[in-house]
């Protein structure tokens, strides 16, 4: 018997009024890889995470946890099944501080009543200690620990995205969706987070799901990645296949430039 | 000038104050804290002057436990229905469940105005004292201050709390973040009308009458003044605000009528200057700050 792909969509469409978003799109992502996701503005790359988290319900189609089908289950359950999320314009609780900000996100790691906590009884202080020790090791891990304090609201950019990292990692994920965590930062920056989630890949023994605008930093990074162009998934494969695919090059570069060969999509 | 009397309804109005500040601070505006206290404080009056086995003696005395018994069952009639119709409303997000909680507000005061055995417009009259001054309702009072504050310190390091304030942050990245809102919220808001309907069941022995327009859509707008004043970002916030605001028309009583002008002013310019209110978590580091450093001194 063969196992089913982590996480599989099969023939996802999801519409908004007369709008196709995104068209029966298919595709399954196995345990352990990075699986890009590339396409131009508007392809539906973000509105395939929001229907995979469980954001967007999808107008047909249907999202698949271990073979298991979870089309339609509410964001929380699915985050507590292993699926964690980031998101493009940043959304950090940034009323609260960088600590607390992944205190939120682990308190089922571990869980404790509110009768103990309450009442401060030991095992809500031992479940307590357990979750600020996770917490400052993601930390740690992320280089945000001199920030523990600090309001998230007030951190710099490149601060504010890894804290977004390590806050979906706390919830102790086996798939991240990570949505343009590059965006806004400069090379350097950019060469760190590729270095950075292949470790953490590594580390939380996690399979990743990236959007990225930026294709060189996929083509380095992904074991495998799909194209979307108007909703459609237009190519599949390892980063050479697409690179070298036709459609690929069409949709980033328009028709009759297939010649002229270099440019964003085939760097 | 502040006579015991008074100081009971600065307590009364920094519980209420509490219980507009609980479902807040997981970012709900709800205003259905008066309907809770309404029910509270007429269960408690209607037990208390026509079932005979609480003790209500002829002389109008009435004994502690079964006082302390209806503030128990104030508190739970007040959560359960919140409970119910909490499934409902909190569907409602923004000024929208501000509007359904004034709704059910209203719906509360029209239903003890009309139902037979809440005694019309008149109300009920004559709720026995298990106290024999005001004084004696300072300590219960004040005992069910310290519970409620202690909830919500208690709260700020809890998972509850934590998830209450993610909310008020951003709903859409709590729920990513396993969180259920829904359920939350809930909590929230039941904690909030337990600590309102107990506060009614008090609030119906210490003013001996006890009437429909006890919970009124203007009540309603008080207890957000006291949070709006206060500031919402700690509940020590509510309960300043609940303390002042309850005090201060009675202060400015010397003034005469002109005390009606003061009040709406402070109203007014209050949030003005002090945008998020009296106690802020700014001021409270600073506090903490100066508490660190007054106990550090005895040893330099």
């Amino acid at each position: 018997m063969t196992m089913p792909p982590l996480l599989e969509v099969q023939d996802l469409t999801c519409r908004f009024g007369g709008l196709v978003a995104l068209d029966r799109v298919s595709f399954a992502v196995q345990p352990g890889e990075i699986f890009g996701l590339i396409g131009p503005n508007g392809a539906g790359k973000t509105t395939l995470f929001n229907l995979i988290s469980g954001v967007t319900t999808p107008t047909a189609g249907s999202v698949l946890w271990r073979g298991a089908p979870i089309t339609g289950l509410p964001p929380h359950r699915l985050n507590r099944l292993g699926l964690a999320r980031t998101f493009q314009n940043l959304r950090l609780f940034d009323g609260l501080s960088v600590l607390e900000n992944l205190l939120v996100a682990l308190q089922r790691r571990p869980r404790s009543g509110a009768l103990a906590g309450l009442l401060a009884s030991p095992s809500h202080q031992q479940a307590e200690r357990q979750r600020q020790e996770t917490a400052w090791q993601l930390l740690e891990e992320l280089g945000l620990s001199r920030l523990a304090e600090r309001e998230a609201g007030t951190l710099a950019y490149g601060d504010r995205r890894r804290l977004e990292m390590a806050r979906a990692l706390a919830t102790g994920p086996q798939v991240l969706l990570l949505d343009e965590p590059a965006a806004g930062l400069n090379p350097s920056e950019k060469d760190d987070l590729c270095q950075l989630i292949a470790a953490l890949r590594q580390r939380h023994q996690l399979t990743v799901m990236i959007i990225e605008h930026h294709v060189p930093l996929l083509m380095r990074l992904c074991d495998r990645m799909a194209v979307l162009d108007f909703g459609v998934r237009i190519a599949l494969g390892s980063p050479e296949q697409v690179r070298r695919d036709p459609k690929v090059i069409e949709a980033y570069l328009g028709s009759g430039s297939t010649q002229s060969g270099s440019g964003g999509a085939a760097p | 000038m502040i006579d015991n009397g008074l100081l009971v309804q600065m307590l009364i109005g920094a519980l209420l104050g509490v219980s507009v500040y609980l479902p807040l601070a997981a970012g709900q505006l709800s205003l259905a804290t008066p309907a809770f206290y309404a029910v509270g404080g007429t269960l408690a009056a209607l037990l208390s002057t026509t079932w005979p086995a609480l003790g209500a003696g002829a002389d109008g005395s009435f004994p502690l436990a079964s006082f302390l018994l209806e503030l128990l069952l104030g508190g739970l009639l007040a959560g359960a229905l919140a409970l119910l119709v909490g499934r409902l409303v909190l569907r409602l997000q923004g000024i929208y469940l501000a509007i359904a909680t004034i709704a059910l507000v209203e719906i509360v005061r029209v239903a003890i105005l009309n139902l037979p055995f809440t005694g019309g417009a008149i109300g009920i009259f004559g709720i026995p004292q298990p106290f024999p001054t005001a004084a004696g309702y300072l300590l219960p009072a004040l005992g069910l201050l310290a519970l409620a504050g202690w909830v919500c310190q208690r709260l700020e390091v809890m998972p509850l709390g934590r998830a209450m304030a993610a909310i008020r942050n951003d709903e859409l990245a709590a729920r990513c973040m396993g969180i259920d809102t829904t359920r939350v919220k809930l909590t929230a808001f039941v904690l909030s009308a337990v600590l309102a309907g107990s506060t009614g069941a008090l609030a119906a022995h210490f003013l001996n009458t006890w009437n429909a327009r006890q919970g009124s859509f203007d009540t309603a707008v008080t207890m957000l003044a006291f949070v709006i004043l206060g500031g919402s970002r700690s509940w020590l916030g509510p309960v300043l605000g609940g303390l002042l605001l309850t005090a201060l028309p009675e202060l400015l009583r010397p003034v005469g009528d002109v005390r009606l002008v003061l009040f709406g002013l402070v109203i007014l310019l209050g949030p003005s200057v002090f945008p998020q209110g009296l106690i802020t978590p700014g001021l409270l580091e600073r506090l903490g700050r100066l508490g660190e450093r007054a106990e550090r001194e005895p040893q330099t």
